[in-house]
């Protein structure tokens, strides 16, 4: 039993009704929206009344955007490789020719996966690590030392992180599509024989879905480091709480993107049609 | 005391030197994987894991994570129709919806969302756990008790994370499905019926299901092995953990593309 840290906490919290469990789910949830939210406007607030700290600014961009490049370079490479591969295997079955499938990649790349894919990622890059360093300092009360010296820790800590995150999730996602586009480029001439210059086709990519695919990074930058500096920020009790803060962080920032993925893009649908 | 210093202060601009490192840390982790995984391959061939540990941790990874598997899915669904439905348009075929939907929730996207956000919920929770019995010396108490630990801690671990990330996925591309098919019927005026018609009309097979559920067993390998190995790897008290943490979900979110790759060509 004593290996079973976690389990003793929740298996008192688990003796009750349906009703009971449902409305503490809820009244969980309530409260989780209720802090990221406040984390958001606080931040939103700060960013536009106080002066900018430049070198925390750099310091995080640098975090943030440098040192995911290499992750995303490899994710995205690979994901090129998968999604060209299958949408040839599949058109296969229906139509024999296979000249429209780098329009509708270039298309479907734009308008929604290089942004959600690589969002998906930083969101467990990114948001567990803004989780676990904030998570940190809560535990080791520095941010209660900031507080003392009256330096709201969101001025301090989550706004140069959320400005460093809508700029580098817009950079990185331009980048990755474009490492994207290349791996497909390269599969479509190796497996399906289609040439480059056919596939670099963009009469399908209009102004419309460059729109909603920026609208979209900014968007994905905005809420992975709120959401996870709320889950960093809430953290208590030991190495234990830092790790089911990170947890959370990464399964709410995931959820973040899933979310703001729909509702842009039926939005847009709405919108553009 | 000089090397990590050395390696503090230059982050300046040394791609070679640090490509190398890097290379030689991902083959060092990797071939510690493959050492962890013969260990636990060898204990389940001999059935020598605890049922017990099996059973709590099947009940607190698998049933625990089914509301964010269910909400997870139902948008999977809704954004894959979503996205589809300008080709549907184009074409004018609101038949081949339900193909196209289906065939990119079962084989790719389903496993794939599935597997991220299990790895995001379920692997750095694991890590954790095990990171914080690691540097309280749980586990070398558990050594000292002659308890194998591999076999009372990590196999039940490895073994619970497997069975759920299939079992999720399989109830994922059901739901998934279900929900493309209502938000069409929402955003396309495409009737649910028309939509499971062109889902069972003969152009997606039970090997589509299947290519799907092989690809969701592999990925439960990958963030098992990888959640297991960096959470027995922990050192350095409470930051280690969040560092351990951090280094399952990179690794298992990396891992996770790169095995769809291999797996994808290989079934096809």
């Amino acid at each position: 039993m004593a290996t079973n840290v976690g389990a003793s906490a929740n298996a008192a919290a688990e003796e009750s009704g349906l009703a009971a469990s449902l409305g503490r789910q809820a009244i969980g949830l309530a409260r989780g929206a209720r802090e990221i939210y406040g984390v958001f406007v606080r931040t939103l607030y700060y960013v536009f009344s106080r002066r900018i700290d430049r070198v925390a600014l750099v310091r995080q961009m640098y975090e943030i955007g440098n040192r995911s490049l290499f992750l995303l370079t490899i994710v995205m490479g690979f994901i090129g490789t998968i999604l060209v591969l299958q949408a040839g295997l599949q058109t296969q079955r229906v139509l024999p020719d296979l000249s429209l499938l780098g329009a509708s990649y270039l298309e479907l790349l734009v308008r929604d996966l290089a942004a959600s894919i690589a969002a998906l990622m930083l969101a467990t890059r990114v948001g567990a690590g803004i989780a676990a360093e904030i998570g940190s300092m809560v535990v080791t009360e520095q941010v209660d030392a900031l507080r003392m010296c009256a330096a709201d820790p969101v001025d301090y800590l989550v706004k140069p992180r959320f400005l460093a995150s809508i700029v580098m999730t817009t950079a990185l996602t331009i980048w990755s599509g474009g490492v994207a586009i290349v791996t497909g480029m390269i599969t479509a001439e190796a497996v399906f024989s289609v040439n480059p210059r056919t596939f670099w086709n963009l009469s399908l990519v209009h102004a419309s879905d460059v729109a909603v695919g920026l609208t979209k990074c900014v968007a994905y930058g905005a809420a992975i480091p709120i959401v996870s500096a709320a889950s960093g920020l809430s953290t208590f009790g030991g190495s234990e709480g830092v790790g089911s803060a990170t947890t959370r962080a990464v399964v709410n920032s995931s959820l973040a993107v899933i979310m703001l993925n729909l509702l842009i893009s039926s939005a847009a649908l709405m919108v553009f049609r | 005391m000089t090397k990590p210093s050395t390696v503090a202060t230059t982050p300046r601009f040394a791609p070679l030197s640090a490509a190398q490192k890097s290379l030689f840390e991902l083959a060092s982790t990797v071939g510690q994987m493959g050492i962890l995984a013969g260990q636990i391959v060898r204990r389940l061939a001999r059935a020598d894991f605890d049922g017990l540990e099996l059973k709590r941790n099947m009940y607190k990874m698998g049933v625990k994570s089914l509301p964010i598997v269910v909400v997870t899915a139902l948008f999977t669904g809704a954004i894959m129709v979503v996205q589809a439905t300008p080709i549907v348009r184009r074409i004018g075929a609101h038949q081949l919806l339900g193909w196209g939907a289906g065939f990119g929730t079962l084989r790719e996207i389903g496993p794939l969302l599935t597997a991220l956000m299990i790895s995001g919920r379920v692997g750095a929770n694991n890590a954790a756990e095990l990171g914080t019995m690691t540097v309280t010396e749980q586990i070398d108490a558990l050594r000292a008790l002659a308890i194998d630990p591999i076999a009372f801690l990590v196999v039940p671990r490895f073994v619970a994370i497997v069975a759920t990330l299939f079992v999720s996925t399989l109830y994922a591309d059901a739901l998934a499905l279900f929900g493309a098919a209502y938000s069409g019927q929402f955003l396309l005026g495409v009737e649910p019926m028309t939509f499971y018609n062109g889902l069972t009309s003969g152009l997606l097979g039970i090997g589509d299901v299947m290519n799907g559920l092989m690809k969701s067993l592999v990925f439960g390998i990958a963030i098992g092995l990888s959640s297991c190995h960096f959470g027995l790897g922990v050192s350095g008290g409470a930051p280690g953990v969040g560092r351990a943490v951090n280094a399952t979900v990179v690794a298992s979110a990396a891992g996770i593309f790169v095995v769809d790759y291999f797996v994808t060509f290989l079934l096809g």
